[in-house]
């Protein structure tokens, strides 16, 4: 954990395809098991501000034919800065690093769910029994992972504990970036530590005017996002309402 | 009434084969569900209703309805001290033990919604004191503990010939504050979520005082009833008057804020804060709940407790205390399930998970609960449980102590006096 850093994020909903691959990334990375999402890509109509909840619909265009627009809106943990996960979580089980990761201790937790019912994002799942995979040896990191001891990731699913993104901890703590920015064949991610004023992301939420979903809450998601219909990206183009 | 005691008296094996059977029937409830719970712990929670979108469902619903239940034994014992409402001590200790099997079996009841049960005790090595969840562990140990202290006073002052008036006094100027902050705690599990919008009122901790009271007091009411027609114990006329007109009034200040709530929601037309209200009201996939808490839990015990005629039936007013109880309970499903099933954002991913409705043009992902066999018969098992502590303890206690004994209570008239009320079974 490198001193005095914050890790943040900058997804770019405009480059944004919806491809899913983050998805799939983080699956294969975390060795989720069938039916877990740590990561999932929402529909979310264009618009000029990140606050919107998702659409109802899984890739659907809003509007009315032919003036449609489309745009996604991946999510995953936000990794809050007030995190209200870590506030109701009655034996500390989740937990905020200095470096602003919200971790889950797979030992700790005594699967009460409170977190779940807390989270506005709804990005947390839970073992409601023994993990099933695809495939029959762990992939991806395929190890324990220990952050100050707690054991903060595992391949093989303990039944009865909750989980989420971990922002790829063992792959941060080693100097290396989380896989979902590294596979994004869009190049929709951007991610670096907000306490410098000189890297990427600070310059994307300072000057670019990156926001925060749900920002109202007061949660203060150190992931945030540059929405689609922030700038009109159809112009000079003829007929184009399909979106991009 | 009267010839069923009458006819008690005179088959004195008739009533015992009666307890027997009676015991059974909660034993053998109780074994299905502890059974059932071993069932659940070798195959996870997954064997229940319960997903990542209605993440609490019947076991929650249960626990808040028997938070609910502990309070209003030990506030109508406790009124009858702080607030000097003489008819209600005849019902004093009976109060206080319906509140400690109530308050024992809410303790219990966490336990098989627990992923990880095996690692409760964390709950005590690493509390976390910011949780409201670390709160309600707290208050609801202290209120156990409370419950236990004043049931085992209140059970000396009847046996022993040392008058325990005074400490009996201070335990009620405790009990009445205690009993409060279990059931506002309880609520701010809920209320303090700004997450859900549904919970997320300051209305929560009013309503679920309330909604306890009313609770409390029907299951005084339904036990001293059953007390009366099946153990020959005679309860004055005048606490009778006094628990159903608490019924009324704890009903229609319950249902008072409920409509609050609604109208806040139904007037502001906040999409997000509208979600889980159309799912309740009238139309909504939800809305059996809604019909059990206005008319089945609502109209009905209103309309037999406030008829003169249909109230002086001791048997109407069990049942109306008894559909009271089912409403309350509607109101615990309205708000967990409620609050759960329609998240303020979009959960994940609606072509793997979701459910195809016909009015959208496309797979959408829904929240849906429905509770498993599992579920019932465990919360069914919790149930008998809970009947089961009442009936030991009210056996073991002799709980309905009789005003006219060497403790008499002052202000209370029997109306129509039985010449020596007699325990039939001991």
């Amino acid at each position: 954990m490198a001193d005095g850093k914050r890790w943040g994020m900058v997804i770019d909903q405009s480059r944004c395809v919806g491809c899913w691959t983050c998805a799939v990334a983080c699956k294969e990375i975390n060795n989720q098991p069938l039916g877990f999402w740590w990561n999932r890509v929402l529909t979310a109509p264009p618009a000029p501000e990140a606050n919107a909840p998702a659409s109802d619909n899984i890739d659907v265009p809003a509007g009315e034919f032919p003036n449609l627009s489309l745009a996604y809106q991946p999510t995953a943990c936000q990794h809050c800065q007030d995190a209200p996960c870590v506030k109701v979580c009655p034996v500390g089980a989740t937990f905020r690093r200095d470096d602003g990761v919200v971790l889950i201790d797979y030992e700790r937790c005594i699967g009460c769910r409170y977190c779940i019912a807390a989270c506005p994002y709804g990005v947390r799942v839970f073992n409601w029994g023994d993990a099933k995979h695809a495939d029959e040896f762990p992939v991806g990191y395929a190890k324990d992972y220990r952050s100050d001891g707690r054991l903060v990731f595992t391949p093989e699913r303990p039944r009865g504990v909750v989980e989420k993104c971990t922002m790829c901890a063992e792959l941060l703590d080693a100097g290396q970036e989380p896989f979902c920015v590294k596979q994004c064949p869009a190049g929709a991610r951007v991610f670096g530590d907000l306490n410098d004023p000189a890297s990427e992301v600070s310059k994307l939420v300072n000057e670019e005017g990156a926001q925060r979903v749900l920002d109202e809450l007061g949660t203060k998601p150190d992931v945030f996002y540059q929405p689609a219909g922030r700038r009109d990206l159809t112009d000079g183009s003829a007929q184009s309402g399909s979106g991009s | 009434m009267g010839m069923t005691a009458a006819a008690h008296a005179r088959h004195p094996k008739a009533a015992l084969r009666r307890l027997e059977a009676w015991s059974a029937l909660l034993g053998l409830l109780v074994a299905l569900g502890l059974g059932t719970w071993i069932y659940q712990l070798t195959q996870g929670l997954r064997v229940t209703g319960m997903r990542d979108v209605v993440s609490w469902g019947a076991y929650i619903v249960t626990f808040a309805f028997f938070v609910g239940l502990s309070a209003g034994g030990l506030i109508v014992a406790s009124a009858a001290e702080v607030f000097g409402v003489q008819s209600l001590k005849p019902l004093s200790k009976l109060g206080v033990l319906t509140a400690l099997a109530s308050i024992t079996c809410a303790g219990l009841m966490i336990i098989p919604d627990l992923g990880r049960p095996d690692r409760i005790l964390n709950l005590v090595a690493y509390p976390h004191w910011q949780s409201p969840l670390i709160w309600d562990v707290g208050i609801i140990a202290t209120y156990f503990l409370f419950a236990a202290v004043d049931l085992t006073v209140l059970h000396r002052r009847d046996t022993s010939p040392t008058g325990l008036a005074k400490t009996v006094r201070v335990l009620a100027y405790i009990g009445l504050p205690t009993a409060v902050l279990l059931h506002s705690i309880t609520a701010w599990i809920f209320g303090l979520q700004i997450a859900r919008t549904w919970w997320n009122t300051a209305l929560m901790a009013p309503l679920f005082v309330t909604s306890a009271i009313l609770s409390g007091t029907a299951l005084v009411a339904v036990a001293a009833i059953a007390a009366q027609r099946f153990a020959h114990v005679r309860v004055p006329e005048q606490t009778w008057r006094v628990v159903s007109n608490l019924l009324v009034v704890s009903l229609f200040v319950d249902l008072f804020l409920v409509a609050c709530d609604y109208i806040t929601i139904l007037w502001g037309n906040v999409p997000r804060e509208r979600a889980a209200l159309n799912l309740i009201l009238p139309g909504g996939s939800w809305q059996t709940v809604f019909w059990l808490e206005w008319i089945v839990g609502g109209v009905a015990p209103l309309v037999l407790l406030m008829t003169p005629r249909l109230r002086a039936s001791r048997a109407l007013v069990a049942l109306a205390a008894l559909l009271a109880m089912v409403g309350v309970y509607a109101y615990r499903i309205e708000l967990v399930v409620g609050g759960l099933v329609r998240p303020i954002i979009q959960l994940p991913p609606g072509i793997a998970k979701g459910s195809y409705q016909s009015d959208k043009s496309s797979f959408v992902y829904t929240g849906g609960y429905h509770p498993t066999w599992v579920e019932i018969a465990i919360v069914v098992g919790m149930f008998a449980l809970l009947a089961a502590f009442i009936t030991v303890g009210y056996r073991r206690l002799k709980v309905l102590s009789r005003p006219t004994e060497s403790h008499p209570v002052p202000g209370i008239t029997v109306e129509s006096p039985i010449p020596e009320p007699r325990k039939v079974l001991t």
